[in-house]
């Protein structure tokens, strides 16, 4: 015995811990404030492993920080910052209620306000840094962009926002680095390359959300306002980048790169190939916009491709052509029917556009003309791995992408049923025991053979001229490969082999859950045709 | 104004002037008069008599309000009228002129003495002096120097455009691209002197860039969320919906039945007989039993005590010591003896080893997978637990064939908001409720009262 008496909590995981208020308090800031500064500084809220022990006892549900965090906020000169707003919202609060409008004028004039620069480069040390983190500003700004200038957010916030966006935009299309696009019902999903790391950002569609009951909490403006600041900066660098023409054509290195065999260079030439062949999808083309369809995402995608876009005059500023010009080659267009039309041009809806930017490359017209029913938009960001269901429009794309003539949708059945046999075919190799005809043929005259010799009868021995037996090099090969499988099949561990049989199974289920689907899919067309078949009748 | 009296009192004076007020008509009592010293201005004002000369005036005054000037001079035509004594003749006839509305005639003024013109509004109050200074402005001007006024107020502009610079969000455009990560030249200070100064700015720690969660800021939506999806991915989209809501169903159903009241809880006839009659036919038996209980209770206490307080004896004591050493020896014996044997159960001992090795292998595995998935799940972080926001989803009725119908579906800054939440970024919130501070007191208004 003898010595202090140990208390409890006063070491380990209680100590490293401090919640929510205790924190605040510390800082000696509003709640709102604690809140902008974490988020500005990066600073999350914790779960401790032993709820109970950092707890003091009490298994009450809190919010935790790693009393490290706060001590490293309590170095940030912004926090005084923050103080001192608040002393300065006091004071003016004050001067309003003497009517004391000189003293307003005054405080109004001696603001205080602060600056984050030194918060992003303490975040985001080099410029790749920020571009990585950067999905959460844009799809915040895109945002905020949209928001109704009702005064429940502050206008200058909405402006900037809308401002940051427009700049992000020109240097999308400036740089030609958007990859993806996906009409969801939510929002319309970019994606785009920036410096070699995939930018994804949300765009919701116009007019489409009631801010007011989310806004009025206060509970996203913390956020944008670090996003906004980073977004600026970032914009400023991004011109930067364009000004001084540090875009210049990398030259594919011919040179594979480190453990990279031939193949895989290949590929990757293959598909920079492709990559600079979708950044020029729509140059040449002339692109005109009806007033119906959405203008800034499908002039935004347009711009990107290369291709020239315009609109009617009195939609809004910018509209460079006339609907009158001749060498317009696609008018966008989502109404049935138009009155008048110019042969010289496709007239077609919308979807085109996106859907050829996901295919990389052009799309044949006839799909998306106006009144027709469109094929269904799929997701690029939906990647099918090897044995997966793909749906047929799909399979139709990659193939078109492999350079194959583009099928009528009359033969598209049997393309289907060919695939089918095809996947079946595949089932069978698994199995490893491939036959051909010509073997069949013979163990069925060897059969006949020795049933007529059990039943005791003289075989009709005949000579007949001998055949040259072709050997299939091919064949042979192939063969070897399987039979070298099989006895490295057979030759493996229990658990190995578990193992194995297991991927197998799982592999085999995947093909027969695609092979209902597509038998689904089947059912459904099948389905459709026949209605149609009958409304025909019925019209006629 | 003086001028203008003195010309009033010389009409008085002379013939023929009428006087309207019957007082002044130089019939007043004679008035002995107090000597004064006249060689005062003082006394001037105060001893002199000039009650007439005012009666006079306040006359003429009244004259010219009611008639537009004085009587006197006015012309007999204006004045006078021939009476024929024909009453239909004397009247004028009314030529045509439409007379004023009654209205307008009582708006109108009384006083027949035009409005005084404001006089001040056409002068120039120191027109010497203004006129001084533009000359001089003019001089300075032609020297090239601004006036004063002028010069604050350029001054004041200057300082306003500036202060638009200082601070602010973003760069202004004319002061060219600023480039946050454009100078990577060394610091201009000595390191020693910005720790001295504490104008070093402290190290990030390397924990807080590591993000609290391995999702992405943007999740896409699955392929069947597509304003014009293939059928199949919009089918297994709406079945991973209906297993969500079913799944809800089922939680609901859950509590339903916890909260109903179950059938034997339910009163019957009998139940309710039973307690209606309750306590009022007694069982002789019970009580006999009760008090029987009491005696046994009673015993066995007793029986306890006198265990507890008997002493043991020597022999006793060391007896038992005897035991518990033959006991230990016992046991050390069984210890030993088992360790020998385990000599011959080696292989057993081997495979007991290898599977607990197995076994703690194993449960590394599933910590480390658990540990892996938990990257992924949002923590407990408040009093709230994180919940998963509707799935989108519209069904094969309301979807659109074209993009201008298309109705989007939920809100994307519900989304961003929850995305957050999800990534561990912001504990879970819920909307501050409306918390009164004082209760509020009701008064019954006296007129609301009367007619109830």
């Amino acid at each position: 015995m003898g010595g202090l008496q140990k208390k409890k909590y006063e070491r380990g995981s209680a100590s490293n811990y401090i919640t929510r208020n205790k924190a605040r308090k510390k800082l000696q800031l509003s709640l709102a404030d604690f809140r902008r500064l974490c988020i500005l500084k990066g600073i999350y809220p914790h779960e401790p492993k032993h709820k109970k022990k950092v707890n003091k006892g009490s298994t009450a549900p809190r919010t935790f920080y790693l009393l490290k965090d706060i001590r490293f906020l309590l170095h940030e000169p912004i926090v005084r910052k923050f103080r001192e707003y608040k002393v300065f919202v006091r004071k003016l609060r004050k001067a309003y209620a003497k009517a004391e409008w000189t003293g307003v004028q005054r405080l109004k004039e001696n603001k205080p306000s602060y600056k984050l620069d030194h918060i992003v480069k303490e975040r985001y040390p080099t410029f790749i840094d920020a571009i990585r983190d950067v999905d959460d500003t844009l799809s915040m700004c895109f945002l905020f962009s949209t928001f109704p200038r009702t005064g429940k957010c502050h206008v200058q916030t909405i402006q900037l926002c809308r401002r940051l966006t427009v700049e992000w935009m020109n240097y999308i299309i400036a740089s030609r680095s958007l990859r993806k696009v996906f009409l969801s019902i939510k929002g319309i999903y970019y994606q785009a390359e920036v410096l070699g790391q995939p930018v994804t950002w949300l765009v919701p569609y116009q007019f489409s959300h009631n801010v007011s009951a989310y806004l009025s909490t206060h509970n996203t403006r913390a956020p944008a306002c670090l996003f906004e600041l980073k977004l600026a900066a970032l914009s400023a660098s991004l011109a930067r980048v364009i000004s001084s023409g540090q875009e210049e054509e990398v030259e594919l290195d011919q040179f594979p790169a480190e453990g990279e065999d031939a193949e895989q260079l290949e590929a990757r030439q293959k598909e920079q190939m492709q990559l600079e062949a979708q950044k020029k999808v729509f140059e040449g083309l002339k692109f005109f916009l009806n007033r119906e369809v959405p203008r800034e995402p499908l002039a935004f995608v347009i711009r990107c491709f290369g291709g020239q876009v315009s609109w009617d005059k009195s939609l809004c500023i910018g509209g460079t052509y006339d609907v009158t010009d001749e060498t317009i080659t696609h008018q966008i267009v989502d109404r049935p029917s138009l009155d008048k039309q110019y042969i010289n041009r496709y007239y077609i809806q919308p979807q085109w556009v996106f859907d050829c930017v996901n295919a990389r490359l052009l799309l044949p017209v006839e799909d998306y003309f106006p009144g027709v029913v469109l094929p269904p938009h799929l997701s690029p960001f939906a990647e099918e791995k090897d044995g997966d269901y793909m749906p047929p429009e799909k399979l139709q794309m990659l193939a078109l992408q492999r350079g194959e003539m583009p099928f009528k949708a009359e033969s598209e059945e049997e393309e289907e049923e060919e695939e089918e046999e095809e996947e079946e075919e595949e089932e069978e190799g698994s199995v490893d025991e491939e036959m051909d005809e010509e073997e069949v043929t013979e163990e069925m005259n060897l059969k006949q053979m020795e049933q007529q010799r059990a039943q005791g009868k003289a075989l009709s021995v005949k000579v007949t001229p001998g055949k040259m037996k072709m050997e299939n090099k091919m064949r042979l090969e192939q063969e070897e490969k399987a039979e070298e499988k099989r006895l490295a099949i057979m030759m493996m561990k229990k658990k190995e082999k578990y193992l194995y049989d297991k991927i197998m199974f799982g592999k085999k289920r995947k093909i027969r859950e695609a092979n209902k689907l597509a038998a689904k899919r089947k059912a459904h067309d099948d389905n459709a045709k026949v209605e149609k078949k009958k409304k025909k009748a019925k019209k006629q | 104004m003086a001028a203008a009296r003195r010309v009033k009192r010389v009409a008085a004076t002379q013939e023929g002037f009428l006087n309207l007020s019957p007082a002044l008509d130089g019939s007043e009592p004679y008035k002995r008069r107090k000597k004064v010293n006249k060689n005062k201005k003082k006394n001037w004002l105060k001893y002199s008599d000039i009650q007439d000369v005012e009666e006079f005036l306040d006359d003429v005054r009244l004259q010219e309000r009611a008639t537009g000037g004085l009587v006197a001079e006015k012309a007999d035509d204006s004045l006078f009228f021939l009476d024929t004594g024909d009453k239909q003749k004397d009247v004028k006839p009314d030529t045509g002129k439409t007379r004023p509305l009654k209205a307008d005639l009582i708006l109108r003024p009384d006083s027949h003495i035009p409005a005084p013109k404001d006089v001040l509004s056409h002068q120039q109050p120191n027109a010497k002096k203004l006129r001084r200074i533009s000359q001089k402005a003019e001089q300075l001007a032609a020297k090239g120097r601004l006036p004063r006024k002028q010069r604050l107020l350029q001054k004041r502009l200057g300082a306003e455009s500036k202060k638009e610079e200082k601070p602010g969000h973003s760069c202004p455009p004319q002061k060219g691209f600023y480039d946050l990560w454009g100078d990577t030249g060394a610091p201009t200070e000595e390191p020693w002197y910005l720790e001295q100064t504490k104008k070093k700015p402290v190290k990030r720690p390397a924990r807080l860039n590591v993000k609290p969660s391995a999702l992405p800021a943007i999740e896409v939506v699955s392929a069947g969320a597509s304003y014009n999806p293939d059928f199949e991915s919009h089918q297994a989209l709406l079945l991973q919906a209906h297993v969500v809501e079913v799944k809800r169903q089922k939680e609901e159903q859950h509590i339903d039945r916890q909260l109903a009241v179950p059938q034997e809880d339910k009163a019957t006839e009998e139940t309710v007989f039973q307690e209606v009659v309750e306590g009022l036919m007694e069982d002789e038996e019970e009580e006999e039993a009760e008090s029987a209980g009491e005696e046994e209770g009673d015993d066995a206490g007793t029986s306890a005590l006198s265990a507890a307080g008997e002493k043991k004896t020597e022999k006793q004591r060391k007896k038992e010591k005897l035991e518990r050493e033959k006991e230990k020896q016992r046991k050390a014996q069984r210890e030993q003896t088992e360790r020998r044997q385990q000599l011959f159960r080696l292989r057993s001992i081997k495979t007991e080893l290898q599977r607990g090795a197995q076994l703690t292998a194993e449960r590394q595995e599933r910590r480390r997978a658990q540990k892996e998935r938990q990257k992924f799940q949002p923590r407990r972080l408040g009093r709230l637990k994180f919940e998963a926001p509707d799935l989108e989803v519209q069904l094969s009725t309301e979807i659109s064939s074209c993009l201008r119908r298309l109705k989007p579906e939920g809100s994307v800054l519900k989304d961003r908001f929850k995305s957050f939440q999800k990534r561990n970024l912001i504990e879970p919130r819920e909307r501050a409720k409306f918390k009164r501070k004082h209760k509020l007191k009701y008064v019954e208004k006296r007129a609301f009262k009367e007619i109830t």
